[in-house]
């Protein structure tokens, strides 16, 4: 397979005269774990739902596997894994009746898997869907997500209502389904720190639009603060290339820069006649600057 | 209660730090090895049992790994694993020196906000080298 799992080129979606997507150009390669952050209403959902044909665009195209969602196989679709935001299951069945039937559909079910997962997670098996909390169902829909180990898992905002120990128990999941670097997951969150274990990229949705993506690792090498320590008063137009932010008091500066490189630093001691010095940023600190204004 | 594979407990990871994951276990890889915690032929984790193990992406141990091999850190050791590479091990002193670099320049700083001296600086991290001797006997 040559195409890449996701490709989203230009892609807008207005809701009458509200524009919530402005053109999201995203690629995302096979095996990648890619989370996506905005803040509320950045317009997740929408491009989630998008990329899975259950929304049609306004402009642009999306390609999943080189189809396009709108009009997507049945082979395409027995591929992929969704949890919504908001889940909804047939509340008289059982909840192991409910694997049972899901299970149907799909001929690579991985049953042994599905128990383990079952019992990892403290599902009531003999339970009725309709009386389970939010946190139970939301469990029970990825684990029913999970059951055909789908090659393109999409989550909307799966953390959400999940207590501590339920996070980190989904977290190695996802990390038992990638581990062979052939399945795709996408998840959306406004939760960074669960991100930063699992994810191998990061897509910041900012203003209908793909702020930032990249991998993890990438961004946390790039992305840094300069502390900066003038000799004299810093003057009113002090500024440095590829600021995200910068907060001047008297001789010092805190700079967020999107690109640090060794030329950068050199160059702010040399025209500023200062001390820098480089902090790291954890990705709530590189998701705060980036939504500063 | 899960039990966590020995090896891996040499490691610690802090996923919200803003230092990426591959470059925590990379320095602390080359603490143990300079600190002579792990000796040279010495078999690392696998890179599943570690990212099991830490709970992190396999690529990211992955990633780790790859770079260490190419900084001549550990070596490959064909159907068998990784290995402490001979040479590396108990590292020059510049490479040790370097290790401690980023806590020196954490203390600068904070000797800077205090407004101390240099010599008020230094006479403060000696006294702290000098009790470290002490215990050690």
């Amino acid at each position: 397979m040559n195409h890449p799992v996701i490709e989203a080129r230009g892609v807008t979606k207005q809701f009458g005269r509200r524009e919530v997507l402005a053109g999201v150009d995203l690629t995302v390669p096979h095996g990648a774990v890619v989370g996506l952050v905005g803040t509320n209403g950045a317009g997740k959902s929408t491009f989630i739902k998008c990329l899975l044909g259950l929304l049609r665009p306004s402009g642009g195209t999306i390609r999943l596997l080189g189809e396009e969602p709108w009009t997507l196989s049945a082979e395409m679709k027995a591929h992929l894994g969704y949890v919504p935001q908001t889940v909804q299951l047939y509340p008289w069945m059982r909840v192991e009746q409910i694997i049972r039937y899901v299970a149907a559909f799909y001929p690579q079910w991985d049953a042994a898997w599905v128990d383990g997962l079952v019992r990892r997670w403290d599902l009531p098996k003999d339970h009725r869907v309709g009386p389970l909390s939010q946190g139970q169902l939301q469990k029970l829909a990825l684990v029913l997500a999970l059951g055909h180990r789908p090659g393109l898992l999409v989550l909307d905002e799966p953390v959400a209502s999940l207590d501590p120990v339920a996070r980190r128990e989904f977290l190695r999941s996802l990390l038992e389904l990638t581990a062979d670097a052939e399945h795709t997951v996408l998840f959306s969150t406004h939760i960074t720190s669960d991100l930063e274990r699992v994810a191998s990229h990061i897509a910041v949705l900012r203003n209908g639009r793909i702020a930032l993506f990249d991998e993890l690792d990438a961004v946390k090498d790039r992305v840094k603060r300069l502390r900066v320590a003038s000799r004299a008063d810093l003057p009113a137009h002090f500024a440095i290339r590829g600021a995200l932010r910068t907060q001047v008091d008297g001789r010092n500066a805190l700079v967020a820069v999107a690109d640090l490189d060794d030329a950068l630093v050199r160059e702010v001691e040399t025209n500023w006649q200062a001390d820098v010095s480089v902090e790291d940023l954890n990705l709530e600190d590189i998701f705060l600057e980036l939504h500063h204004d | 209660m899960r039990i966590v594979t020995k090896p891996a407990l040499n490691f610690e990871i802090h996923p919200s730090s803003g230092v990426p994951i591959y470059r925590q276990l990379m320095d602390q890889m080359r603490l143990l090895v300079a600190s002579g915690r792990m000796t040279a032929g010495e078999l690392v984790p696998s890179i599943r049992q570690l990212a099991e193990a830490l709970e992190v992406n396999m690529m990211t141990v992955s990633k780790a790994y790859a770079r260490l091999e190419a900084d001549g850190v550990l070596e490959r050791d064909r159907g068998v694993g990784m290995r402490v590479k001979a040479a590396a091990t108990n590292g020059s002193v510049t490479q040790r020196q370097g290790e401690l670099r980023p806590d020196a320049e954490q203390l600068a700083a904070h000797a800077w906000q205090l407004q101390l001296s240099d010599e008020q600086a230094l006479s403060v991290v000696k006294t702290a080298l000098k009790k470290r001797a002490d215990v050690d006997g």
